[in-house]
């Protein structure tokens, strides 16, 4: 069996000297969908931002299709196929939806992303507009359409539907499993079980840092993870 | 129309034009990246040397532009690597580091050169005539370029493409690193560029000003002022900036004399630091 697109090991991190996740271990195969899930503030943007270079990892070790990537600086990683959409400052609120979608394209071309125009028309109507005029939902589908277009195998997104209105959640959820039917790795971090529940394969549930539960969507029970994400 | 006030008046355009070349470097620097380089004005000042070691070995004038680019590049690439990149974000650090490098640049300036004044011949003699009055030419071109430089920089920034990339690395670093910009690598091209700008604007008044190690003092306290005022990350905040100071400047010099015109120009940026913190035209 080949490697697994995104591998960690015993990852432990935080900022500075604090440290905020403690020893995690994760795979996610091509064509996969892992869900990190956990309340606020149990470390799951902090596991992101460690997976992808923004925070050294104290211990541990990132593996991109096998190969160790724990040196790369973030635009590194993205140049070996790790695509992030962040959950805080999804854009730039500076430059207009267009730039935002085009800003790495050579042609700056939107014929591919036609397809995402017809699932989310308001993204085409506000083109010219700049991003930072858009409701934090819409910044989000904005962010996530940018993260899908890239076409990367592995795709990070961090709280993807967090105040995006249900038919859009819905329409991320459509979109999301198309590109893993072609071979995509997701992982995703989210609070949304609903969400959640339709998107993933298999589940890490945190708690202060660690790993509370981790297994494929039909092994793992409902009310368990309930009882994580409520207080 | 009175010959004296058409005179004056160009003289303000002058002043104003030359200005806003002068604060290009610093605004680039400051404005994207956060870097106060107290050093803007010795970078100005090599740009200046340059163009007296091309006429002192009778090369044509302009030899002095790549060679002005070529050793600013360098010392900007020396610079940027060894100073700023461990400071970026620690803006009272890179204050300090760059004052100190200013003075290590002055004092060099001072071993090669003496401490004495330069000055280079004004490669475009004569004058021409519009408007009733007679104008020297090189300020006429000066003028010229200078418009020139502002209006590409302003459109290369707007609508190329490494523009909006160095846009999206202001306006949030984290997601263009995201994006796959290296913005460690895109930093450095900045400075280098800012670096570059002061040169040329050191190339283009050497003729006009005495040339000599202190010059850059100055340029960089007006070149502030003018940010102060205008505003930073847009060109058009920096020529209102630079119509502001240098507009103050000439009009109180004509009218009274140059203390008195400096001394305007620091009320006014004292003002402005008060009252409107972010200038005339601010970002985003």
């Amino acid at each position: 069996m080949s490697a697994p697109r995104l591998a960690f090991a015993n990852v432990t991190g935080g900022y500075g000297s604090t440290v905020i996740v403690r020893d995690l271990n994760g795979a996610v195969a091509a064509g996969e969908v892992l869900c990190v899930l956990g309340r606020n503030g149990v470390g799951k943007s902090t596991l992101m931002k460690l997976l992808c270079g923004y925070l050294p990892c104290r211990s541990g070790h990132v593996l991109l299709d096998g190969r160790p990537i724990d040196g790369f600086e973030p635009s590194a990683r993205r140049r070996a196929g790790l695509t992030y959409c962040p959950q805080e400052r999804p854009v730039f609120d500076d430059l207009s939806v267009r730039d935002n979608l085009s800003l790495m394209h050579a042609a700056r071309q939107l014929g591919p992303l036609r397809p995402y125009f017809e699932r989310f028309p308001i993204l085409e109507r506000r083109l010219g507009q700049h991003a930072g005029t858009l409701s934090g939902g819409e910044k989000k589908v904005l962010s996530f359409v940018r993260g899908l277009a890239e076409d990367q195998p592995l795709v990070l997104l961090d709280e993807p539907s967090e105040g995006v209105q249900w038919e859009n959640i819905l329409h991320m959820a459509e979109c999301i499993a198309a590109k893993k039917a072609a071979g995509t790795a997701f992982l995703v971090v989210e609070q949304n079980l609903a969400f959640a529940e339709r998107i993933a394969d298999r589940y890490l549930v945190m708690d202060q840092g660690r790993a509370m539960l981790e297994g494929s969507r039909a092994d793992i029970d409902r009310g368990r993870i309930l009882g994580h994400l409520h207080v | 129309m009175d010959a004296l006030i058409v005179t004056q008046a160009i003289n303000v355009v002058y002043a104003v034009s030359t200005l806003a070349v002068l604060t290009l470097g610093l605004a680039v620097i400051f404005g994207l990246l956060g870097v106060l380089n107290i050093a803007h004005g010795e970078f100005v000042m090599i740009g200046a040397y340059c163009a007296y070691l091309t006429q002192s070995w009778n090369w044509p004038y302009l030899v002095a532009l790549p060679l002005t680019l070529a050793l600013c590049a360098l010392l900007g690439a020396a610079v940027e690597r060894i100073m700023i990149r461990p400071l970026y974000r620690r803006p009272f650090d890179t204050l300090v580091a760059t004052w100190g490098l200013s003075l290590l640049l002055r004092k060099i300036a001072e071993a090669i050169f003496g401490p004495g004044f330069h000055s280079v011949t004004i490669p475009l003699p004569g004058t021409v005539q519009f408007l009733g009055i007679e104008y020297p030419i090189y300020r006429v071109v000066l003028i010229a370029v200078s418009f020139a430089v502002a209006a590409v920089l302003m459109i290369w920034y707007g609508r190329s493409r490494t523009g909006s990339r160095i846009r999206a690395m202001v306006s949030n670093p984290e997601l263009a690193q995201a994006q796959g910009i290296s913005v460690r690598r895109l930093a450095a091209a900045t400075f280098i560029a800012g670096t570059c700008l002061a040169g040329l604007g050191g190339v283009m008044v050497a003729p006009l000003v005495p040339v000599q190690p202190f010059m850059g003092l100055d340029y960089v306290l007006r070149a502030f002022f003018v940010l102060v005022v205008g505003g930073l990350g847009s060109v058009p905040g920096l020529l209102s900036g630079a119509a502001a100071i240098g507009g103050v400047d000439s009009a109180i010099s004509a009218a009274s004399n140059a203390t008195d015109g400096y001394f305007a120009v620091l009320v006014l940026a004292i003002l402005f630091l008060w009252l409107k913190p972010r200038g005339l035209i601010a970002r985003g």
